[in-house]
């Protein structure tokens, strides 16, 4: 038999190894998401690139693959049996982001073209750090990387913006996406 | 007076259940991530499912994904039944309940 101490350490060891699957659990999930995202955004500039009138048309079109998308990973992510009301969740924290979005920049800011290609996702970026503070550190490091890349082809990509944006945010979002599974 | 159980109460394998246990039912994990997830060693983390797998705790899948092979642990309802037995008895030491 063991003493209380033991017994204790041995919860406690239990608790760690309990705490690493979640967090585990919660990058595999996240990953695919943002792996999807990356690649869905990546499409979106380039087809933005192509068809500069379309502009609208094409971002809808992505947003709408991609809440879709997300809330099908959330839904058969196979998190339990609390996967329907997280993906219900997820849905409304979508619908409320989209609309202080809008918000800020159609009806507050009135952002130009360039302005709004670097809003939305230094906005999600916010979000992404915000998770990083109770999912992990991973989401975080994502979130910095590529606010800062966003920010640098803000300034310097000029005309080439949206080709530099497919680059650095759809290719930051999928590299760090696969980081986040290996971790 | 509820015993431990000596199979699960060995250190890595303690691990190892409680990684498994953290799953919902019929969740496995792949051995290279359940490797990461306890600290283990390769030769350390198979030879201690192999114990979990001969008491019934777990089942081990062995599948090719193409070439590469692919052994993924799962808890059987056995094992999440003795981890939870295990747990309770670790707590009533904790509370004293036991001497």
């Amino acid at each position: 038999m063991i003493d209380s101490q033991q017994a204790s350490a041995a919860l406690n060891d239990i608790n760690d190894v309990v705490q690493r699957v979640r967090q585990s659990r919660i990058y595999q999930n996240a990953s695919l998401i943002i792996v999807m995202w990356g690649v869905l955004v990546f499409v979106g500039y380039l087809a933005n690139f192509t068809w500069p009138p379309q502009g609208y048309t094409i971002w809808a079109v992505v947003d709408l693959i991609g809440i879709a998308g997300s809330i099908a990973i959330a839904a058969f992510s196979g998190i339990g049996p609390g996967a329907g009301a997280f993906a219900l969740r997820l849905l409304v924290a979508f619908l409320l982001f989209i609309a202080f979005g809008i918000f800020c920049s159609a009806v507050l800011g009135h952002f130009g073209p360039r302005q709004m290609l670097v809003f939305w996702p230094l906005f999600t970026m916010l979000f992404y750090a915000l998770a990083g503070l109770w999912f992990g550190y991973a989401f975080i490091v994502i979130a910095l990387c590529s606010s800062a890349l966003i920010v640098t082809a803000y300034f310097y990509a000029g005309p080439a913006l949206l080709l530099w944006m497919a680059v650095v945010h759809g290719g930051a979002l999928v590299l760090g996406g696969l980081w986040m599974r290996r971790i | 007076m509820a015993e431990l159980d000596e199979i699960i109460h060995q250190p890595l394998r303690l691990r190892i259940m409680a990684a498994l246990n953290a799953l919902p039912v019929a969740t496995g994990l792949e051995f290279a991530r359940l490797k990461k997830l306890t600290g283990a060693t390769d030769g350390n983390l198979g030879a201690h499912i192999e114990t979990l797998a001969r008491a019934g705790y777990v089942a081990v899948d062995k599948a090719f994904f193409g070439k590469k092979p692919q052994t993924t642990v799962t808890a059987t309802a056995a094992g999440r039944g003795a981890f939870a037995r295990h747990v309770a008895t670790l707590q009533e030491i904790i509370a004293g309940k036991q001497p």
